[in-house]
């Protein structure tokens, strides 16, 4: 299939799908709704006019419940009386003093640092974007972001949480602690997120953004510069 | 006024950006980040990675994953062992979420990757139907899974420390945690655009 552009900035038009990796050429849809792949009907962007205030919102959201969950007991259990709670510091602490340091080490990547850097990183964007402020840093975040994303496992974590509740069961009286729910809306919010905002469409938002804010200031200029020529 | 083949068409593994393969190193014409070209591109660091990965897996099944100590006497048991230990127990579902978690999906993924490693340098099975994007795709989405096990093991430990049981990490579960790494890296540092090279 061949492609006619004006210049290279055209490619903003075409998109190549995740999945498939066949090119699809942008169209446009209704506020709200999302296009599809054609090939694998994978979505491939949406179209949403409030994105910047959504994706703040969640993404504030979402850091709150992550900050959380790292402060409360996640199970407790009773075997024989004696009782025992589990915090997700004190499991990687836990890890640390029977020596696992390196399994520790994960841990505390995967399911604290890169969530709560994600979703800080998601703030600090969308106020970015919101204030039209700063292009370079929004650019470096997005980088940054496509980076770290593959790594967080809090969806993983949730469900291996579960896993050992079963393996408990008849073993020790279990109590699910606050933590888990926390966790719980956490990984909904992320799932969310990760469904409805793609990277690829922040792209697309901030160049939009950026080079109205540039336009507007070419149309600004002139004027200024007269004003300086006659006062001077 | 550019006329462009749509095979010649490549995305940014960064942003998503679609540019046009300059058959050489490319920088993305949006966040500046490398693509590389096919023919330049090596797949030797996917190999290392792999190789890496699938060596790390052997000690995973042959170490226990988790040790319990219950008054004074411990039993270990490797990721097989407490598979089948679930099973007999007749905890069904949470069986088969371990069988799957740790053992199917880690090792289709060493063979999705190893099929995709060699398929980009011979040509094997390039005139069937099988979309090789989808099969990369599918290892991207099922790898982190195979962490549950860690994790188990993870809370387990951390959880069960009383006086008369604890639950101790086995030496598997270091050696299963840089397999998963390793295999996550192998496919990250896999170039899909390699695919299309032939
Ligand atoms: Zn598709
Ligand atoms: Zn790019």
């Amino acid at each position: 299939m061949k492609i006619e552009l004006e210049d290279e900035n055209d490619l903003d038009h075409y998109i190549i799908c995740h999945k498939c990796h066949t090119v699809q050429e942008e169209i446009a849809i209704s506020d709200g709704s999302k296009a599809l792949c054609s090939m694998c009907k994978m979505p491939l962007y949406r179209y949403d006019t409030r994105l910047v205030e959504h994706g703040l919102a969640l993404s504030i959201t979402g850091l709150i419940f992550i900050v959380l969950a790292n402060l409360f007991p996640l199970i407790k259990i009773e075997i024989l009386g004696t009782e025992s709670y589990i915090t997700i510091i004190s499991m990687i602490s836990s890890l640390i003093g029977s020596g696992y340091y390196l399994v520790a080490l994960f841990l505390l990547y995967l399911i604290v640092i890169f969530p709560v850097m994600i979703f800080s990183l998601y703030i600090l964007l969308f106020a970015l974007l919101k204030l039209k402020r700063a292009e370079e840093l929004a650019k470096n975040i997005l980088i940054l972001l496509a980076q770290i994303e593959p790594w967080q496992m809090s969806d993983i974590f949730l469900v291996s949480i579960l896993v050992s509740i079963v393996k408990l069961f008849g073993m020790a009286t279990i109590h699910i602690g606050i933590s888990f729910w926390t966790l719980f809306v956490f990984v909904l919010i992320d799932i969310y997120m990760t469904r409805s905002i793609h990277l690829g469409e922040l792209w697309v938002l901030k160049k939009e953004i950026y080079s109205k804010k540039a336009e507007k200031l070419k149309n600004d200029t002139p004027i200024s510069n007269t004003k300086k020529g006659v006062s001077s | 006024m550019i006329v462009v083949d749509s095979d010649k068409l490549i995305a940014c593994p960064i942003c998503e950006a679609t540019n046009i393969d300059k058959s050489n190193r490319n920088i993305c014409r949006r966040c500046g980040s490398k693509i590389y070209h096919h023919r330049n591109s090596p797949t030797e660091k996917s190999w290392a990675y792999l190789i890496t990965a699938i060596i790390a897996y052997i000690p995973a099944n042959i170490y226990p994953m988790m040790v319990i100590n219950q008054f004074g006497s411990k039993s270990g048991s490797t990721i097989l062992e407490g598979v089948i230990e679930l099973w007999e127990h007749g905890d069904y579902p949470i069986s088969i979420v371990i069988l799957i978690a740790s053992i199917f999906v880690p090792i289709t993924k060493f063979l999705m990757l190893i099929y995709l490693l060699v398929s980009v340098k011979y040509p094997i099975g390039n005139d069937k139907k099988v979309n090789r994007f989808t099969v990369y795709y599918f290892t991207e989405i099922i790898g982190p899974w195979s962490m549950v096990d860690v994790f188990v093991v993870g809370i387990l430990a951390g959880l069960v420390h009383l006086s008369s049981v604890q639950i101790i990490a086995g030496t598997a579960s270091t050696a299963f945690a840089v397999s998963v790494f390793f295999t996550l890296l192998a496919a990250h540092s896999f170039d899909t655009k390699l695919i299309r090279g032939r």
